[in-house]
């Protein structure tokens, strides 16, 4: 079985969520082709071919002229899946590359199960296994295949080693129906909390933007920084700066305290990595009791103001 | 037979749900304990916005055309979040509802859209005195026409928005000689004409953010063509527009009710007593049984008071009975769910002790539950004999 | 201007989910459904441009799934759409994103759709696919996971939401689909004389069997609650019990607390 991996590039610099569709392959026990549209400066660590496609020429976000380039691999390659990263690059590329081979995609998968993918569905409160139709995947010879997988979910287990065989791809024409304007820097405010050794973070479950004091005094008493999950970001009543998760700081704390997060896979996504995880839910069967080391399973508004004056004796 | 919400009564519902949740739950401990009344008119216009405030009434007049089912459910998802909120907007699609049935074209086209629109904050209904509750007949505030006025004297306590309300449906009695209950008119006042004082704003158990005053009238006048209807015929105006109240009233207490058997249900599943969850002592249990049982009940005597009254037929019976059981069930849940949550019930840390203080009044205002008896009986008795 | 705004009923995700019978999807009695929220942005975007555009835009609305779906085409109408196509599909959940898209096209196809907007993904499934493939089957031009809107004179410009709080800023042309994504906007209350008047508006209803659709390139094998992780402490019971385990644990077992 083989995988065409499509690696990462974003603003000059390869992606680290490049080296999962490694893991990923190897996890599958398939042999595996790269491509990237990236640069020379910033090649991945990869034992294997690599086709490389110019951003400078081709762009960075470009997904008609990227498509391209992927099909022009697969003709070369015959692959048996193409492996993307789900994320704002591959979500957006994936089902284009999947029409026009008439493929059948499966997203985000989180997991090999059984010889089958396994995907979430309904907020993680189920996983659903997915075969694209007629196929064996990922055991045996498959269908074609497009996929995604979750960022996080197959990490490479070594670090990433060798030097890529490069074979050059070029397209004849630039057209595109996008044209590809620039980015916009997240708005930071100085809080980095990649470097913080305990995250307290306030989620929907306080209820309400007067509540977040409770959580940020939990925070100071504990010496750690104060995080966020997106709901309460998006509801105004924590800066952005503060956000864990995908769309905000990913984090890896000594201690990680959750209060009144239910676990969304974009909050655990960013936090996972923390040594120790402490969840306090009224519900015992929110998602972050999945990964927390200890789930309280209390009122947050009662548990934190009772826990913080323990903290503070 | 269908007992299911139209899509339209569905999707009113989501609405107030939703804004209910959003918008108003957050604010209404705050408007209990402290109040914030800039806040608490502010969600009054942003109600007003939406079409809360004439869900029964005509598009014409700035109304909804959404009909008494889905006035009566938006009326129970407004109060799960606030019940003062939810007794001004039942009182002013009250008023609205009462100038749309006896007002000239002039009046209903001239203070319909306000309330409707939300210029007006709110409207009041100005019907109770101090001698003349349970019996309003016995009012004593009078309406005497002097040339092109009228003269209104008197006073009345208990009325609802009163301080911030735009338009006042007053009833006074016009012909002193007549029969009790038959010379009786109805009148509308603006805010602020001369004569017309807002007095001593009570200190209630519950539903704080909605001002309840005395009203005075000392020598309050009023132009001719303020009566509404016609003359001497208020008092059988005031007791059918009541039974529209009621439906009101009781899908509110119903909101309360829910509000604090959802809360004291889940809290229950949390609480752990001698190892175990208290949700699994039976003695929890049958609370949660009864009170949920008994609210559905009452739910249903809304829907069926609610729709026959959209329907077009009597309901003044269905509509006493949906008032007072939905509010006594709703007081006994309110009850059962600070039991459940003991002594944290009767702290402020918890909200199920401002639903039990907010819950109280329902089954006392717009009509006592002794006075729906009474009517229930009334109305049965008739036919018989 | 033609618009087009596809959107799904789906439950309501503080549900509690179990397999149904077959095991191939979730159990729907006892579930409340509500417009997709991804959706909810979708529809708020092409009302903002209908009322940007002084009204001249006609927004249809289109879902596909059972007859219960027509409450979420209704609270769409409300907002501000004009008319609606639900395409009545009981066995909709079965289709994989690929069969879904390839209906839509076959829809739109022969519409002449100026724009189109979707939601990024759908709650329940989350595969973020029929966006694309259905601008992929009209050959129009597509973005992804939108965070902010603009239109002038043909033009859109996208700015897509990516990792760490980037943005990426990009200009399309019409013809065009967009996916919108959490944060896009504020979706409006539909308001209550609004959801009356959408009674009156146009609700076409198509069957699966007139539309030209795929057949599967994907299955379902089973759907099933996740595994529970070993070896995480659960504690239940009293705050001041709570609070005492924790703070234990803690010294014992983290090197942050001594």
């Amino acid at each position: 079985m083989k995988a065409l991996l499509i690696g990462e590039y974003r603003q000059g610099k390869l992606l680290d969520t490049t080296y999962e569709l490694k893991a990923f392959a190897d996890r599958l026990g398939a042999d595996s082709v790269m491509l990237l549209v990236g640069s020379d400066a910033d090649l991945p660590k990869y034992e294997g071919r690599l086709y490389l496609a110019d951003a400078g020429k081709y762009g960075e976000y470009n997904p008609d002229l990227h498509k391209q380039l992927v099909l022009q691999a697969v003709e070369k390659e015959n692959p048996d899946c193409i492996v993307f990263v789900h994320s704002s690059y591959g979500w957006d590329l994936a089902p284009r590359v999947a029409v026009a081979l008439k493929a059948g995609q499966v997203s985000e998968i989180v997991a090999l199960n059984d010889g089958a993918y396994e995907v979430n569905a309904c907020n993680a409160k189920l996983r659903r296994t997915v075969t694209p139709k007629g196929g064996l995947a990922p055991s045996g010879a498959c269908p074609l295949a497009v996929l995604t997988i979750q960022a996080g979910a197959f990490s490479p287990s070594g670090e990433p080693q060798g030097a890529p065989q490069l074979e050059r791809l070029e397209l004849s024409g630039t057209a595109s129906a996008i044209e590809f304007v620039g980015y916009e820097a997240a708005e930071q405010k100085g809080v980095d909390l990649s470097k913080a050794e305990i995250i307290v973070s306030a989620g929907r479950g306080v209820g309400k933007k007067d509540n977040v004091p409770v959580i940020a005094a939990l925070a100071s008493a504990l010496g750690g920084e104060l995080g966020a999950s997106r709901p309460v970001v998006d509801a105004g009543w924590v800066d952005h700066s503060h956000q864990v998760g995908t769309t905000g700081q990913t984090v890896s704390p000594k201690l990680y305290v959750a209060c009144g997060i239910s676990g969304a896979i974009q909050h655990l996504a960013g936090m996972k990595k923390a040594d120790f995880i402490v969840a306090i839910n009224k519900d015992k069967d929110a998602p972050i009791g999945e990964i927390a080391d200890v789930l309280v399973v209390a009122d947050v508004m009662q548990f934190v103001p009772a826990f913080t004056a323990k903290c503070a004796r | 037979m269908f007992l299911e919400l139209t899509e339209e009564q569905k999707l009113i519902q989501e609405t107030a749900r939703n804004f209910a949740r959003s918008v108003l739950e957050p604010l209404a401990p705050k408007l209990d304990r402290e109040g914030d009344h800039p806040a608490f008119l502010a969600n009054l216009k942003k109600l007003a916005e939406l079409g809360f405030m004439g869900l029964n009434v005509q598009g014409e007049y700035g109304g909804s055309e959404a009909g008494v089912v889905a006035f009566s459910v938006a009326m129970t998802e407004i109060a799960r979040a606030c019940a003062s909120t939810a007794v001004t907007v039942s009182v002013n699609n009250m008023v609205c509802e009462v100038i749309q049935a006896i007002g000239s074209q002039e009046q209903k086209e001239k203070y319909i859209p306000r309330i409707c629109s939300g210029a007006y904050a709110a409207g009041s209904f100005a019907l109770t005195e101090t001698g003349a509750g349970s019996d309003p007949a016995g009012m004593t505030t009078t309406a005497v026409l002097d040339g092109d006025s009228w003269v209104l004297n008197g006073s009345k306590i208990f009325i609802t928005s009163a301080p911030y309300a735009g338009v006042f449906v007053v009833w006074a009695v016009t012909d002193k000689e007549a029969p009790k209950g038959k010379g009786i008119s109805c009148f509308l006042v603006e805010q602020g004409t001369p004569g017309l004082v807002i007095g001593k704003q009570e200190e209630k158990t519950g539903q704080h953010a909605s001002a309840t005053n005395e009203l005075v009238f000392d020598n309050c006048r009023i132009p001719k063509d303020a009566l509404m209807g016609k003359l001497n015929d208020g008092f059988r105006i005031a007791v059918a527009e009541l039974g529209g109240g009621r439906i009101g009233i009781g899908s509110l207490a119903l909101g309360i009710g829910l509000a604090a058997m959802d809360y004291a249900t889940r809290y229950s599943t949390e609480r752990v007593q001698f190892g175990q969850k208290i949700s699994s002592f039976q003695a929890t249990q049958w609370k949660i049984a009864d009170s949920y049982t008994e609210l559905e009940a009452a739910r249903l005597l809304l829907m069926n008071a609610a729709f026959r009254k959209e329907s077009g037929r009597p309901f003044a019976k269905e509509a006493s009975m949906a008032k007072l059981f939905a509010t006594e069930a709703a007081n006994r849940a309110c009850y059962n769910a600070v039991q459940m949550l003991g002594g944290y019930g009767y702290t402020a840390d918890f909200p199920v002790e401002r639903y039990a203080r907010d819950v109280r009044i329902t089954s006392i205002y717009e009509g006592t539950s002794e006075i729906q008896r009474v009517i229930i009986a009334r109305e049965i008795l008739k036919n018989i004999g | 201007m033609k618009i087009l705004v596809c959107i799904k009923q789906v439950p309501d995700m503080e549900s509690r989910f179990r397999p149904n019978g077959d095991k191939t999807w979730y159990d729907e009695s006892d579930l409340a459904f509500r417009m997709n929220e991804y959706d909810e942005y979708a529809v708020e975007q092409a009302v903002q441009l209908k009322e940007q555009l002084g009204g001249e835009p006609e927004i249809t609305v289109l879902s596909i799934g059972p007859e219960r779906t027509v409450e979420a085409i209704k609270k769409a109408l409300a907002m501000g759409g004009d008319r609606a196509v639900h395409i009545r599909d009981d066995r909709y959940y079965q289709k994989d994103p690929w069969q879904i898209a390839s209906m839509i096209a076959s829809y739109a196809k022969g519409e002449g759709f100026d724009l189109i907007f979707t939601g990024m993904q759908s709650q329940d499934r989350g595969s973020a696919q029929v966006g694309v493939i259905v601008a992929e089957l009209l050959g129009i031009a597509c973005a992804t996971t939108l965070v902010g809107f603009s239109y002038d004179g043909g033009t859109i410009t996208a700015k897509r939401e990516l990792e760490g709080g980037i943005k990426g800023v990009a200009k399309l042309k019409l013809p065009a689909l967009v996916t919108c994504q959490l944060g896009l906007n504020t979706p409006r209350y539909p308001t209550l004389p609004n959801i009356m008047k959408a009674k009156k508006k146009e609700i076409a209803s198509l069957t699966p069997a007139e539309l030209s659709g795929e057949a599967e390139l994907t299955a379902t094998a089973a759907i099933y609650p996740p595994a529970k992780k070993g070896g995480g402490l659960v504690l239940e019971g009293e705050i001041g019990i709570q609070v005492d385990r924790l703070m234990g644990i803690l010294k014992e077992k983290t090197a942050v607390l001594r």
